[in-house]
């Protein structure tokens, strides 16, 4: 039995960002790297399921990135999984939600594990939609936004809830084997210790290339991608002021703003 | 005149061969039955962790010795109580080294050497100052048990605060027989051993070396008239004699026999807990070695020896609990609780032949012996409780080191977690990114000296709440200018500053504690400099007790110090005198841990302020309640706030105008009890640099008027 859990390390915006000369994204020093905040419950649910199951099950997680993925990864690892896989080419650079699905369907056919389980989305990019590319690629069942998950390792299916509108929820019935993108909240991801993470550094992480998963730089990258990232740009703020003093000051400044506009 | 050599006791005067015989053979059986307990006792210890406190072991016994000879942490905030344990102490010591000196002559130097000297002038000597320390000891006994049956002190009610009424040891009320019975048992002895002497000199009253001599046993003499007023013969007193003497022997030996397996234990693990006392407990937390796996506590094999020896001291006086701000609020928690329930535990699964299995000696959870999560969450580690315990008992450190196992099983506030995430993933406590930990600097007429890459003679460490928090901010630049002014050459470490662990160490998180303070570390020791000063007690406290556990050795500073030399050396002079009436609070860090009661104490006469302290003052400060990590968790909705019980205390001030205190978090704290306990427009709290600020004149720029 086996479970693969797709992560990613997301970025964050430090203080008074810069944007790139090119345009093309935020320039690096003023990013903040950490794990997309949907990866920890997925990867918690996977871990619900292997703590509570008789069957060995072992659980993957998977990313793809540069070097400094693996501190996310170490941290997955610190959290109980029991194997991490790292790809990363410089091909990779560039590519879109659907070509990284690509290469995540391409290592779970090599894994070929009884689930993949994904973020419903990164919180940097927000596509919402490398779960779901990757069960295209692999032409499985999939689920999006599932809140709650009852399945039985070995069994053919799966019973899941999905969030929908206004509180609504879908319970559905999928096959097996299955991709899931998980919600937050689904379940109280535990916390890992440094202690933990430190020690985890002991476990592999597998750095995995193009070539060992039956691809090549020409399936990846901006070139094979769907979209592409025209530029990144901080619209014009609006303007906006506060009004302090007493309130008949401020009756008083609105009137002159109020009368500032309709004589502009 | 008598012949010397007759004026002594006659030992088993009067008695069978047999009975003799009978006599040795109870007290070999007692004797053994101690052993056994004793051995018991040391296999117990045995089955804990090993500490490295065999250091120094003649200085230790020496330390060990003066604090039980003066009683000095006996009579602290209890002087009676104090007192009547030093007489019971020291009549106990008495009796038990007279009673030696007879066995060694007895048994040993005079049938072995014939040698004697137990007569004469020694043996009334002897006889009067026994007879004394009988007295003394029963004086002692008749106070304690007045002081439990009517004093109705809070302290010595067992009762648990983190248990419910009808729990199985919610009332503890073993504990009270237990006392009682120890109480009467020795008040017991004491008694028959002085009728047992009365009845001897009325029963030898014709015997001249006897009776003349009889005013050397004062307590004794007196009681031998009585019983003759009341006819008692000396025939009649022979007889009486016999049955008492087996009577009090008994008691005597049950009393020996049970010294292991009972509260009297405390005469040895009160004394050996004193001498392996730790000066650094709870200021220098324990490392954990590099190649053990855990983290802190899970099972009672966990703790150490040491450990385990502070379980059995405690002696259960209470003034861990009377001095505890977690439990002044109602929290679940009692530091004594923590160390009985441990000890029973211990008592339980170590005393067997055979170890219980693992899962059996877990000391984490709900059951009898077991200490909640709550309850080693609700602490503070204030260290008032390790502060005041007459005995030594560590209670900190035991409670940090379970709650590393708790925070590596993930069992904490979610909102604590996600403090420590994000301070592993900003270096701060604020959540702020690195870049703005010296944005404070910006508003200032002057530049800092960058000390990463130019010497300074003073390295200032600001530490997160002086450098992020807005109200601190004000405070943290009141600092610079005064520095400034007085001509420092200082520098900051700017963003490379981490937090410095102090706290998230005590929270139990030691994996980023290290991170935290192996970063600061290599940080400090890049820069060129003479010393460090921080204003924020935190930050002193780590840096100067436990940065050298990891190669940081650093001259460091806490503000208050420096800046009264700075005062007194004249690089600051003060325009104005201030003549408000102020009350300090010594925060935790600087007071209790670092022992800084007098340099702010000193500053505030300095300025001219009338000091007027609350009854919690000095190394009885009362905790702000923002210790261990509890900043970053909320107290429950419902229940007072210490630095809302704080406040009140410094509300019945008479006319206080100034509330001062020295740390950041106090800052934050108590401006916030302030409001939300009603004495706003009362008072006002400052911390002690705006105060200083007050007083100096700046030419250069306009300051903003801080004035009550
Ligand atoms: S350190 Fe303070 S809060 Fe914690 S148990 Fe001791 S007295 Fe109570
Ligand atoms: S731990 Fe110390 S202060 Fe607390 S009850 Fe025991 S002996 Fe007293």
């Amino acid at each position: 039995m086996k479970i693969l859990v797709a992560v990613k390390q997301v970025a964050t915006l430090d203080e008074d960002f810069e944007i790139r000369a090119n345009g093309s994204d935020v320039e690096e020093d003023f990013l903040l790297y950490d794990l997309n905040e949907w990866d920890d419950f997925s990867l918690e649910e996977a871990m619900k399921i292997k703590e509570s199951s008789d069957v060995e099950i072992e659980v993957v997680v998977v990313s793809i990135g540069p070097d400094r993925v693996d501190e996310s990864l170490r941290k997955c690892l610190a959290k109980g999984a029991d194997r991490a896989i790292r790809v990363w080419d410089d091909a990779i650079e560039g590519s879109d939600a659907i070509a990284i699905g690509r290469i995540l369907a391409a290592v779970a056919q090599k894994e070929a594990p009884d689930m993949v389980f994904a973020g419903v989305q990164s919180s940097d990019q927000a596509y919402a939609s490398t779960g779901i590319s990757t069960a295209a690629y692999l032409d499985w069942p999939h689920a999006a936004v599932v809140a709650d998950l009852q399945y039985k390792p070995g069994s053919g299916s799966a019973v899941i809830r999905r969030e929908l509108e206004g509180g609504m929820l879908q319970e559905v019935e999928i096959n097996c084997p299955a991709v899931l993108t998980i919600q937050l909240g689904i379940n109280k991801p535990r916390y890992a210790s440094l202690r933990g993470i430190k020690q985890a550094a002991a476990k592999p992480i597998e750095e995995v290339s193009l070539a060992d998963v039956g691809l090549t730089g020409a399936d990846v990258g901006a070139d094979s991608s769907m979209s592409r990232v025209r530029r990144m740009y901080i619209p014009a703020k609006g303007r906006a002021q506060m009004i302090e003093g007493t309130i008949a000051e401020q009756a008083a400044r609105l009137i002159q703003i109020i009368n500032e506009f309709k004589g502009a | 005149m008598n012949n010397p050599r007759e004026i002594t006791r006659v030992l088993f005067e009067n008695f069978q061969p047999q009975a003799i015989h009978l006599f040795y053979a109870i007290g070999y059986a007692a004797i053994a039955i101690f052993i056994y307990g004793v051995y018991v006792q040391i296999r117990k210890y045995r089955r804990g962790k090993p500490d490295g406190s065999w250091g120094e072991l003649l200085h230790r016994f020496i330390d060990m010795v003066k604090t039980m000879a003066t009683h000095r942490t006996l009579v602290r905030r209890d002087k009676s109580a104090g007192r009547a344990h030093g007489l019971i102490f020291l009549g106990f010591v008495l009796l038990f080294i007279g009673t030696s000196v007879i066995t060694l002559e007895y048994d040993i130097l005079q049938p072995l050497f014939g040698v004697q000297f137990w007569y004469g002038n020694f043996y009334l000597l002897f006889s009067l100052v026994l007879d004394l320390a009988g007295l003394g000891l029963i004086v002692g006994l008749i106070y304690m048990m007045y002081r439990r049956k009517w004093l109705n002190l809070p302290k010595l009610d067992y009762k648990r605060v983190d248990r419910q009424e009808g729990d199985p040891d919610f009332d503890r009320s073993q504990y009270r027989r237990e006392d009682w019975a120890f109480l009467w048992s020795f008040i017991l002895i004491g008694v028959t051993g002085f009728i047992l002497e009365a009845t001897r000199l009325v029963w030898l009253s014709g015997r001249p070396t006897v009776w003349d001599y009889r005013m050397w046993s004062p307590v004794g003499a007196l009681l031998a008239h009585v019983m003759q007023a009341v006819g008692l013969t000396a025939e009649g007193a022979g007889s009486l004699r016999s049955g008492l003497w087996w009577f009090h022997g008994l008691i005597s030996l049950t009393f020996i026999a049970f010294i292991p397996y009972t509260k009297i234990k405390h005469i040895f693990t009160a004394a050996a807990s004193l001498m392996f006392k730790d000066p650094l407990a709870g200021k220098r937390l324990p490392r954990i070695p590099d190649e053990q796996k855990t983290a802190g506590y899970k099972t009672i094999t966990d703790l150490t020896w040491k450990n385990l020896l502070h379980l059995d001291a405690c002696t259960k006086c209470g003034r861990c609990q009377e001095a505890c701000p977690a439990n002044a609020v109602g929290a679940p928690l009692s530091p004594r609780d923590v160390i009985l329930s441990l000890r029973e535990f211990a008592n339980h699964a170590l005393s067997a032949k055979e170890l219980p299995k693992e899962a059996e000696l877990d000391i984490h959870g709900k059951d009898i012996g077991q200490v909640f999560m709550e309850t080693l969450w609700s602490c503070r580690t204030c260290l008032a409780c390790v502060e005041i315990c007459p005995v030594a008992v560590e209670h900190v450190p035991i409670i940090v080191q379970m709650r590393r196992n708790l925070v590596e099983a993930g069992e904490m506030e979610p909102l604590l977690e996600k403090t420590l995430q994000t301070i592993h993933k900003t270096g701060n406590s604020f959540g702020e990114s690195k870049r703005k930990r010296a944005a404070w600097t910006k508003e200032l007429p002057f530049e800092i000296k960058d000390a990463r890459t130019e010497p300074v003679d003073v390295l200032w460490f600001v530490g997160d709440y002086a450098s992020f928090d807005p109200r601190n901010q004000k405070v943290t630049q009141s600092f610079a200018r005064l520095l400034h002014k007085a001509g420092v050459n200082f520098g900051l470490l700017f963003e490379s500053e981490l937090n410095a662990g102090n706290d998230v160490r005590r929270v139990g998180e030691e994996g980023l504690y290290e991170l935290l303070a192996s970063s600061n570390i290599g940080t400090i020791q890049a820069c060129e400099f003479n010393s460090i000063v921080t204003t924020d007690p935190h930050s002193f406290n780590t840096i100067r007790n436990e940065y050298p556990d990891f190669g940081g050795k650093f001259e460091i500073e806490h503000y208050t110090t420096m800046v009264k030399q700075l005062i007194e050396g004249g690089q600051i002079k003060l325009k104005k005198k201030l003549d408000y009436r102020v009350t300090f609070h010594d925060p935790c860090h600087l007071g209790r841990y670092n022992k800084g009661y007098d340099a702010p104490r000193d500053v505030l006469k300095l300025l001219g302020c009338e000091l007027v302290e609350m009854g919690r003052n000095r190394d009885n400060s009362f905790c702000c309640g923002a210790g261990g990590g509890r900043i970053w968790i909320p107290d429950p909705v419902g229940t007072e706030k210490p630095s809302a019980n704080r406040m009140k205390e410094a509300g019945v001030i008479e006319g206080l105008q100034v509330f001062v205190v020295s740390c950041p978090k106090d800052l934050t704290m108590f401006e916030d009890a302030l409001k939300t306990s009603g004495f706003e427009g009362k008072f006002i709290v400052r911390e002690l640099i705006e105060l200083i600020d007050e007083c100096i004149e700046y030419e250069v720029w306009e300051d903003i008027p801080l004035t009550v």
